[in-house]
């Protein structure tokens, strides 16, 4: 009794914490983290605050990359908060002007990829475009202040 | 009984031209004055110091015709729906349309537009077009600003009127918001011998209007100058629009090159991007020269630091 008690318990733990991990807000807010760190790597490097590495660089990318593909899936309908994360109600009201600029980021994301950035100045000009990407979605679709 | 009725008379008068003497004060003290032709100071217009104005300004970013599809900053057809605790407000055309844009002003009505914030016709402007700001402006610069606008392309588009709310729709009354609010006067006092700073502050409190949206605004609409840029609601609705003043909930922990990245790039120090309207003003200001850019950079380490006062509506 006490071990069919056990199992209960942990498969409720389980079940919570992979319900907890899939709930798309929590993971679109993850995925997002990841998205800025990227940021953080290649930033640094353009800014020359750090020295550009090809393997770094390439690693962010491929976190956009991937970030590009599934960020679509991460908003369904029913998942707006009011606000309660930096996702704005047009997410939902304007799906085609967000799926528009989700297609241009992974456009240049891959555009990035492809390009293999050995020296700052390829990094520089393949990464230039998502950056304005990144602020014409947060410029439509992203709630600002604190 | 006589004497009574006399009295009620006389009562009658006195209180009818005190009634009179009243509405003739809020007449005279609501009316609106024009920019005489003959103050306009001999210059011929530098429709590249124009351009500079417009970026500063931003004014695509309020002006821009609202089609679908339009994704042309320099056509200024106008047709945003603003909705404020005012009312709705509808952006005007501003193109160089004879017959829905300002095609047919001259510089005395553009000027009297942009420093009283005063129709052709002779009307108050609501402050929603931020004159209170391009009020600062020297006339030079409007006068440059006029041409470089003239010589984008005409957009006919007719935009409605605004729906306001009551007393807000009574267009008379602004006259009185403007002797409380309308104010040429600097906001800041900074030391006005380092030439940088000067430039950072006229661009900041004149053509850019960065009170505008960073300043919280009294019950009236008008700027609390006192809370200069320290952050406000969106006048958008949803989230609020950020302390920029050097203090730790504004922009406290930037060292100066970070914010001139910022309004070169729109990349923050963490590289997250800016957002919401300011991406359009940003995207504008990159276009300044890069002198000017530092200069409102100088300007904003320069202000009183403020910090953050979360309303009690928020």
């Amino acid at each position: 009794m006490s071990r069919v008690f056990s199992v209960s318990l942990i498969l409720f733990i389980l079940s919570f914490s992979v319900s907890a991990s899939d709930d798309p807000v929590d993971v679109r807010h993850e995925m997002m983290e990841g998205v800025l760190d990227g940021a953080k790597a290649i930033g640094d490097m353009l800014k020359e605050k750090r020295e550009f590495d090809a393997a770094v660089a390439m690693d962010a990318l491929l976190v956009w990359q991937k970030a590009s593909k599934e960020f679509g899936d991460l908003f369904p309908e029913g998942s707006y908060t009011g606000g309660e994360d930096k996702a704005k109600e047009t997410v939902w009201t304007d799906r085609e002007g967000f799926n528009k600029l989700l297609a241009d980021f992974a456009r240049e994301v891959d555009a990035a990829v492809a390009a293999e950035p050995q020296d700052l100045e390829t990094l520089n000009a393949a990464a230039g475009p998502i950056f304005k990407v990144c602020k014409k979605c947060h410029e439509g679709y992203r709630l600002e202040g604190d | 009984m006589a004497d009574s009725s006399s009295a009620v008379r006389k009562t009658a008068k006195v209180l009818v031209l005190i009634a009179a003497a009243l509405g003739l004060a809020l007449w005279l003290l609501t009316r609106t004055t024009n920019f005489p032709e003959s103050e306009l100071p001999a210059h011929s217009a530098d429709p590249e110091n124009g351009a500079a104005m417009f970026h500063a300004g931003a004014c695509a970013s309020c002006h821009a015709l609202e089609e679908s599809g339009n994704e042309n900053p320099l056509l200024l057809g106008g047709g945003r729906e603003i909705e404020t605790d005012f009312g709705l407000f509808r952006v005007p055309n501003i193109s160089p349309d004879a017959d829905t844009g300002i095609g047919g002003w001259n510089l005395a009505e553009f000027v009297n537009a942009m420093l009283r914030g005063v129709s052709p016709q002779g009307r108050h402007y609501y402050p929603a077009f931020p004159y209170s700001s391009y009020t600062r402006m020297k006339t030079e610069d409007l006068i440059d600003l006029k041409a470089y606008l003239d010589s984008l392309p005409a957009v006919n588009n007719t935009v409605g009127g605004h729906e306001l709310h009551f007393p807000w729709n009574i267009r008379r009354g602004i006259g009185l918001w403007k002797l409380r609010y309308l104010d040429a006067a600097a906001v800041i006092n900074i030391d006005e011998t380092d030439q940088a700073l000067l430039r950072g502050r006229y661009l900041a409190e004149g053509p850019a209007h960065c009170g505008e949206c960073h300043t919280p605004r009294d019950w009236a609409g008008g700027a609390e100058t006192s809370r200069w840029l320290a952050g406000a609601p969106n006048p958008d609705g949803e989230g609020r629009v950020p302390n920029i003043t050097p203090h730790q909930d504004g922009l406290g922990s930037w060292s100066k090159s970070d914010i001139a990245y910022y309004l070169k790039t729109g990349l923050r120090p963490d590289y997250d991007t800016a957002g919401g309207s300011m991406v359009a003003v940003q995207e504008n200001l990159a276009q300044l020269p890069e002198s000017d850019r530092e200069a409102i950079v100088a300007y904003l380490k320069a202000i009183p630091a403020r910090a953050k006062v979360q309303e009690a509506s928020e």
